[in-house]
C-alpha cells in the first residue's frame, strides 16, 4: 500500500501541509482562497513541536491494523482490501468517537461544527497526483512510498 | 558553476529566450523556480505575522488570531501597508535623486536637454524665471522642499500636478499626502508591534502613499528627468539579445535612475574614451539596456543612438544577457538587479560597480555617484571596466543569440511623442475612440515575474486577448521589455488585433501596443489619462480605461497599484498581492474601493477571463458615456 | 473446515470478516436470534427516527453473499453437545462444527422489583427488537420513565426525548453515568438533558411497580416516597452474559464463560468472544476478540492482552468525554488528581507515581486516543517533566523508519 513515509529532521514546522489538507476539503479552494477561518476549516494531519526533537509530524498511517476500524461500531471506518487505506463513510457515521478514543496516536477527532463526524485523513481519496499535503510540503518532509501490506 | 537547483526551467513567453536560457550552464531565476515551486499558504494570503517574539503567528483553524489578538484583517493590512510604505520608499528615493540631480545640473550651468518638459513643468508649477537654469533649479527645489515636508504638511504640488475631480475626491477622503518621504515613515511606524489594527484606516494609508508615489515618484521623476536628459520621440529600435555587438566593450545597465548615468553615457562616446577602447581591440563603448533604466535609455534613445545598443530585456532576462558573455561590467544604481547575477557575474568575470548603495550587490565594487566627481567617477568606470575587458573576453566564452528580439520595435511613445504623433492633439484618439475604432484603453503595467504561468506569459497572453477585441495597449514597465521582445510592439503585430484596430494601426503604421517605457512611465500613462479626461470634460473612472500589472512583482508596484486605485481605475491583478486571507480586504479592494475612489481590484490569472473581464468595464464605461 | 458462530454483533461478525479475510475456503455459519444486522450502539439512532433499521447495521448490504457466509437469522441456539460436536436450535436442527465460536453477547436483566418483571410496558434496550417494541409504544405514550442512568439508560433516554415523550430517569448513584464520568462531567450532561426536557431522580431506588388492569406498569413507586407515572419503562440496570444453552456442555461458566488469553474455553474446538466472556464491557473490545478467537481458531496463536475495558466516549448534545480508567479513585488510594478547566473544556488527570490510573477529557477530545495507551500500559511520564496536560503522542515519537508507522517511545 502506499503511505505517507515521514522524514520529521526535514519538517520546519510551516504547516503548509495543514493549508493543503484544508483547501483540499474545501471545495474549489485553492492555496489564496481557502477559508482559514471557516468553522469547516480541519486540518487532518498535525505538526507538533518538541524543544528536544524538533518539528513532529503528526499523520494519519492508515496502520496495517488500524484501530479505528476494529472500534468503529456503525461500519463508517473500513480499511480498503485493495488501496490499504482507511476510509470513512461519513453517512455510516454514529459519532461515538471510539475511533478518536482508540487511535494509539491521536489523529482521529470530532469535526468541530457539530460533532457529528470524524475529521479523518482520506489520503486524498487516492488521487492519481497523491495527497495534497504531500505535494505542498516545501522540504520533502513528507513523500508517498509503497510499503508492503 | 555548482547547480543545487532544477535543470528545468520555468515557460517563457518569450520561445527564444526560453531555449537559451534552458541551455545555459549557470543557474538563473527561471531555473531557482522549480525549486520554490511549493509556496507557503500562510505567505500567500498574507495571514502570517511576524512583528513580535510572540510569533510568528499564522491564522489557522485552531489560532484564529495572533497571540497580541490580531485579527487576519490586522494582520494583512499591516502586511500590506508596510509593503506599500516601502514600494513608496522606493519610488520616492528616486526621484529626490532625480530632483537633486537636476538641482545640481542647473546649479552647475549644466545641458538641459528637454526645453519642452522644462516649460511644462514652468507651467505647471507656476515659475515664472526666465533663466532656464534658474528655472529648472526652482522646479527641482519645489520637488525636494515637498518631499521634506513633515507628514503633517500636505505637499503643495499635489493640487498643482493632479486633475481636479481627483483631487477634490482625494480631498474629502482625506487622504492628500504629508511630505512623501514621511509619509513612508508613518506607515511604517502605524504597522509595527500593537500600533494601528483598524485596517480600512491602513488601506486609505495606502491610497495616501499611491499618491505620493505616483505624482513624485513616477509623474515628476520622469518630468525631470525628462529637463536633464530630454524628451522621448518616437522610433523604431532594436530589442533582445541582439543588440549586444560583441566588437564593443559593453556595459549593461540595471536599475531606475536615468540621471546618474547622464555623464557617462555622454562620456563614452567621446574620441579620447572610443581611443581607449581601439587601444585594447574594442571598437567603443556601448551601453546595453535592461531593466526600467534601460527602458528609460531606450524611450529617450533617438539623444543616445550612438552609445546605446538598444534594450535587451527586462529583470528576468538579466541573467540570460549576462550569460552571453559578452557583457564586460554591470553598473547598477537600483533595483530590480537581481542578486541571482553575481554568481554569473563571478563566473564570467564581469565587472560589478553599484552606484548608488541602495542596491549595493555583495560583490560588487561600491562606488556610490558623486555629482562633483562625475567626471573623475566615470574615468575610473570606464578604467575599470577596460581592465575586466581585457581581463575576460580572451578566456571567456561567447554565447550569443542574434536572432532574439527584433529591429523594429515602436520605442519613444510618450505623453508628448504621442500628442506630436496624432497632430498636437488629442482629438483623432478620441474621435477614434468614441466612434468605437478603438473600444478603449488599458495600461498594462508593472513588472515581470515568474508566477502566473511563467516569464511574462500571462502579460503577452492578457495583452494578445485585449488587442484582439480592439483595445490599446499602452504598456510601461518590465512589461514591456517582454511585450517588445515577442514582437507585440513592432507594426507587424497590428495583425493581431481587432479588424477595427488593425486598421488604425495599419493606417499609422504603428503596432497595438504602445511601448511608454520603464515603470516610471505609469506616471506618463497618468497624464495621459488625464489630458483625455480634460479634453472630454469627464472624471477619470469614467474614462473607458482600465489598468493591468498581470505579474506585478514587488512592492513598488503594489504602491503603483495603490496610485491606480486612488486615481479610480479599474486595476487587474494576475495573482492577489497577499491579501485573501482577510474577508476585509477582498471586500474593500474588489468592492467598497468603487465608492471610495471609483477603483476596483480585479484577480485573475486566467488571459482570457481576465481580458473579458476588461473588456465589459470597458463596455460598461462606453456605455455610460453614451458613446 | 466449518466454523459456526453463535451471535450476529460485534465479536461474531469480527471473527467471520477475519476467517473469510485469511481463509475464504474456510465454511463458516452464523445463527443468530435476530433478522438484522445491527449495531447495539446505534440503536437510540434507530428509536430517535434517525435512522431506520438498514441505517444501525455495521455490514455492507451483501456482507454474507460477498463473504460466502451462511447465516441462520432469527435463529435461537439451546443446546451444545460437545462430544458430537453439534448446536441444537429451537426449531430442532442439529447444526455441526469442527470450530465453534459462542458471541452470543449479554442479555439485560430485569431487577426482582414487585411490578416490574410481571408489567408488559417494560422493555430493555439491548437490541433491535427491544428498541422496535419501544418504538411503537412511543407512538401513544406520554410518560416514559428509564430505570439506570447508565450509557444504555442515556441512550433511551434521548431517543424518547427526541421523540417528544417526557422522560423521567432514575438513578441509585447521586449521578449519571456513574462508571464513566465524575460528578462534575456528569452534571454537564445532565444539564444537557434538563434543557432538553429530561427529569432525575437521583440517589433513590425504585421499590414497586403499580400494575393496572390489562398489565401495564402504571406508577413507580420511590425509596424516598416518591411517585412517578410511567406509560412506558425502560430498565437499564445492567446486564448479564447470555449462555444458558451450554448448561450440561461441561463448558466452565462462572457468571460468563471462562476463556484462556487465546479465548478457547475449557473445551478444545470451543471459543468464545464478546461480551458472553464477561471481559469486553465495550465494543472495540468485543470486535477484538473476534478477531483473536478467529485467528486462534484457524490455527494461528495469537493472544488477548490489550484487555483494557475500563475506556469510554459519550456524545450527547455535541458534548464529547473521553474516559478512561479509574476517573473516581478513592482517598485511600493516594492518587494525584490534577483537574483544568474552561468555558467549553474540563480535564481530569489522575497519576499514581507517574503512572496515569484514570483520564477525563470532555469538550475538546480531539487526538486523545494517546491516553489509553498511556493507562493501559502504565506508561511512566514523570520523566517528562512536563504539565500533564500538555501530553500528546509527540511525547512518545517514534517512527519505523521502514515501514512508515508509529511506535511508542517509553
Amino acid at each position: 500500500m502506499k503511505r505517507i513515509i515521514i522524514d520529521r529532521e526535514k519538517c520546519d514546522g510551516c504547516l503548509n501541509c495543514n493549508i493543503a489538507c484544508i483547501s483540499a476539503h474545501e471545495e474549489g479552494s485553492n492555496f489564496y482562497t481557502v477559508n482559514m477561518q471557516s468553522p469547516d476549516a480541519e486540518t487532518r494531519n498535525f505538526i507538533k513541536f518538541d524543544a528536544q526533537k524538533g518539528y513532529l509530524p503528526i499523520f494519519c498511517r492508515h496502520c496495517d491494523e488500524p484501530e479505528c476500524v476494529l472500534s468503529c461500531m456503525s461500519g463508517a471506518l473500513e480499511k480498503d482490501p485493495l488501496t490499504g487505506h482507511v476510509q470513512y463513510d461519513e453517512s455510516k457515521c454514529a459519532a461515538c468517537y471510539m475511533c478518536v478514543m482508540n487511535c494509539p496516536y491521536g489523529v482521529l477527532k470530532p469535526d468541530k461544527r457539530a460533532r457529528t463526524k470524524v475529521i479523518k485523513c482520506d489520503f486524498c481519496d487516492d488521487k492519481p497526483d497523491g495527497p495534497s499535503c504531500v505535494k505542498a510540503c516545501p522540504k520533502k518532509a513528507i513523500e508517498v512510498k509503497e510499503v508492503s501490506l | 558553476m555548482n547547480s543545487n537547483f532544477s535543470c528545468k526551467t520555468c515557460a517563457s513567453a518569450d520561445q527564444k529566450l526560453e531555449t537559451f536560457i534552458s541551455n545555459l550552464s549557470v543557474d538563473t531565476s527561471h531555473h531557482r523556480m522549480e525549486g520554490q515551486s511549493v509556496k507557503c499558504g500562510f505567505g500567500l494570503q498574507g495571514i502570517c505575522c511576524r512583528l513580535c517574539s510572540n510569533g510568528p503567528c499564522r491564522i489557522t483553524p485552531d489560532g484564529p488570531k495572533g497571540v497580541c489578538g490580531a485579527t487576519a484583517d490586522t494582520i494583512v493590512a499591516r502586511n500590506f501597508l508596510r509593503a506599500v510604505s516601502a514600494g513608496s520608499g522606493c519610488y520616492i528615493h528616486i526621484v529626490e535623486n532625480t530632483a537633486l540631480m537636476l538641482k545640481k545640473t542647473a546649479a552647475s550651468k549644466g545641458v538641459l536637454k528637454g526645453k519642452v518638459a522644462l516649460a511644462k513643468l514652468a507651467d505647471i508649477f507656476e515659475v515664472a524665471e526666465a533663466d532656464e537654469h534658474v528655472r529648472a533649479e526652482k522646479i527641482a527645489d519645489m520637488v525636494l522642499a515637498d518631499l521634506y515636508k513633515p507628514d503633517y504638511v500636505k505637499m503643495e504640488l499635489v493640487e498643482k500636478m493632479a486633475y481636479k475631480p481627483r483631487f477634490d475626491r482625494w480631498k474629502e477622503l482625506g487622504i492628500l499626502p504629508g511630505g512623501a518621504k514621511s509619509e513612508v515613515f508613518a506607515g511604517v511606524v502605524k504597522t509595527s508591534t500593537n500600533l494601528n489594527s483598524d485596517p480600512v484606516d491602513m488601506y486609505l494609508n495606502c491610497l495616501k502613499l499611491g499618491i505620493s508615489t505616483g505624482l513624485y515618484g513616477l509623474t515628476l521623476t520622469n518630468l525631470l528627468n525628462d529637463v536633464m536628459l530630454g524628451e522621448p520621440s518616437i522610433r523604431l529600435a532594436p530589442v533582445g539579445l541582439r543588440v549586444i555587438d560583441t566588437d564593443y566593450i559593453n556595459i549593461m545597465i540595471t536599475g531606475h535612475q536615468h540621471s546618474i548615468f547622464a555623464y557617462l553615457q555622454d562620456r563614452l562616446i567621446q574620441d579620447d574614451v572610443i581611443e581607449k577602447a581601439k587601444a585594447v581591440g574594442a571598437k567603443g563603448f556601448k551601453l546595453v539596456g535592461c531593466t526600467c533604466v534601460g527602458q528609460d535609455l531606450q524611450l529617450r534613445g533617438e539623444h543616445y543612438k550612438e552609445v546605446f545598443n538598444g534594450h535587451a530585456g527586462n529583470n528576468f532576462t538579466s541573467e540570460a544577457i549576462l550569460a552571453t558573455g559578452a557583457i564586460d561590467a554591470v553598473l547598477s544604481e537600483f533595483n530590480c538587479t537581481l542578486p541571482g547575477i553575481e554568481p554569473i557575474c563571478d563566473e564570467l568575470k564581469i565587472k560589478q560597480i553599484c552606484l548608488d548603495d541602495v542596491s549595493k550587490k555583495a560583490n560588487a565594487e561600491m562606488k556610490p555617484f558623486v555629482f562633483e566627481e562625475k567626471e573623475t567617477q566615470s574615468n575610473e568606470i570606464i578604467d575599470a571596466v577596460i581592465e575586466s575587458y581585457q581581463a575576460r573576453r580572451a578566456v571567456v566564452t561567447l554565447n550569443m543569440a542574434a536572432d532574439h528580439g527584433n529591429d523594429d520595435t515602436l520605442t519613444g511613445v510618450s505623453e508628448g511623442s504621442l500628442k506630436s504623433f496624432l497632430g498636437g492633439t488629442w482629438k483623432p484618439l478620441i474621435d477614434l475612440i468614441v466612434k468605437g475604432e478603438i473600444k478603449g484603453i488599458a495600461g498594462v503595467v508593472g513588472c515581470s515575474s515568474l508566477t502566473a504561468g511563467g516569464h511574462d506569459v500571462l502579460t503577452v497572453n492578457l495583452v494578445k486577448e485585449l488587442i484582439a477585441k480592439d483595445i490599446l495597449v499602452l504598456s510601461a514597465g518590465c512589461s514591456s521589455g517582454g511585450l517588445e521582445n515577442v514582437g507585440l510592439m513592432s507594426p507587424s503585430a497590428a495583425s493581431l488585433a481587432g479588424p477595427k484596430l488593425r486598421a488604425v494601426c495599419e493606417s499609422l503604421g504603428i503596432p497595438p501596443v504602445l511601448n511608454f517605457g520603464p515603470c516610471l512611465a505609469i506616471g506618463r500613462l497618468e497624464l495621459v489619462a488625464t489630458e483625455l479626461a480634460e479634453a472630454i470634460g469627464v472624471d477619470l473612472p469614467q474614462l473607458p480605461l482600465v489598468l493591468s500589472a498581470p505579474q506585478w512583482l514587488e512592492e513598488q508596484a503594489l504602491a503603483d497599484g495603490a496610485f491606480g486605485l486612488a486615481l479610480g481605475l479599474p486595476l487587474h491583478l494576475g495573482l492577489p498581492p497577499f491579501v485573501t486571507g482577510s474577508p476585509v480586504a477582498v471586500q474593500v479592494f474588489t468592492q467598497d474601493m468603487l465608492n471610495l475612489t471609483g477603483g476596483q481590484l480585479i484577480i485573475d490569472d486566467n488571459a482570457k477571463s481576465a481580458a473579458e473581464t476588461l473588456d465589459a468595464i470597458i463596455e460598461k464605461k462606453r456605455k455610460e458615456l453614451n458613446i | 473446515m466449518k466454523i459456526v458462530i453463535i451471535g450476529a454483533s460485534a465479536a461474531g461478525i469480527s471473527a467471520a470478516k477475519t476467517i473469510k479475510a485469511s481463509e475464504p475456503d474456510t465454511e463458516v455459519v452464523i445463527i443468530s436470534k435476530e433478522d438484522s444486522i445491527h449495531s447495539r450502539c446505534m440503536l437510540h439512532k434507530f428509536l430517535g427516527h434517525e435512522r431506520d433499521a438498514k441505517g444501525i447495521s455495521f455490514i455492507a448490504d451483501d456482507f454474507f453473499e460477498t463473504n460466502g457466509i451462511t447465516w441462520h437469522s432469527n435463529t435461537t441456539v439451546i443446546g451444545l453437545d460437545a462430544q458430537k460436536k453439534t448446536v441444537k436450535t429451537h426449531d430442532n436442527q442439529d447444526i455441526g462444527y469442527d470450530k465453534l465460536l459462542i458471541a452470543t453477547g449479554a442479555a439485560y436483566f430485569i431487577p426482582p422489583i414487585p411490578g416490574l418483571r410481571e408489567a408488559k410496558n417494560v422493555y430493555g434496550f439491548r437490541d433491535l427488537k427491544d428498541a422496535q417494541l419501544l418504538d411503537s409504544e412511543c407512538n401513544t405514550a406520554k410518560n416514559a420513565v428509564v430505570i439506570g442512568a447508565g450509557l444504555v439508560g442515556m441512550d433511551a433516554a434521548v431517543a424518547m426525548l427526541m421523540r417528544g415523550l417526557k422522560v423521567t430517569v432514575i438513578e441509585m448513584t447521586p449521578a449519571v453515568m456513574s462508571l464513566q464520568l465524575d460528578q462534575k462531567s456528569a452534571q454537564a450532561y445532565q444539564q444537557l438533558f434538563e434543557e432538553h426536557g429530561a427529569a432525575f431522580i437521583l440517589n433513590d431506588k425504585v421499590v414497586s411497580v403499580d400494575v393496572d388492569e390489562v398489565g401495564r406498569g402504571k406508577t413507580i413507586h420511590l425509596a424516598s416516597g416518591k411517585a412517578v407515572p410511567a406509560d412506558v419503562i425502560v430498565i437499564a440496570a445492567g446486564v448479564r452474559p447470555a449462555f444458558s444453552f451450554t448448561e450440561g456442555s461441561g463448558i466452565a461458566t462462572n457468571h460468563a464463560i471462562l476463556v484462556g488469553d487465546d479465548l478457547k474455553t475449557n473445551i478444545d474446538d470451543i471459543y468464545a468472544a464478546g461480551d458472553v466472556t464477561g471481559m469486553a464491557g465495550i465494543w472495540p473490545n468485543a470486535m477484538k476478540q473476534g478477531r483473536i478467537a478467529a485467528i486462534n481458531m484457524l490455527g494461528e496463536k495469537l493472544l488477548y492482552e490489550d484487555r483494557y475495558a475500563l475506556k469510554n466516549t459519550v456524545n450527547f448534545y455535541g458534548l464529547t468525554t473521553l474516559s478512561l480508567g479509574n476517573i473516581n479513585p478513592e482517598p485511600e488510594e493516594n492518587c494525584n488528581i490534577f483537574i483544568r478547566e474552561d468555558r467549553h473544556n474540563y480535564q481530569k488527570v489522575i497519576i499514581k507515581n507517574g503512572i496515569i490510573q484514570g483520564v477525563i477529557i470532555q469538550g475538546n477530545i480531539a487526538g486523545t486516543g494517546f491516553w489509553q495507551y498511556l493507562i493501559k500500559n502504565k506508561i511512566d511520564v514523570s520523566g517528562k517533566n512536563k504539565d500533564v496536560f500538555s501530553l500528546s503522542y509527540a511525547d512518545f515519537y517514534d517512527l519505523n523508519q521502514d515501514t512508515g508507522e508509529y511506535n511508542y517511545a517509553v
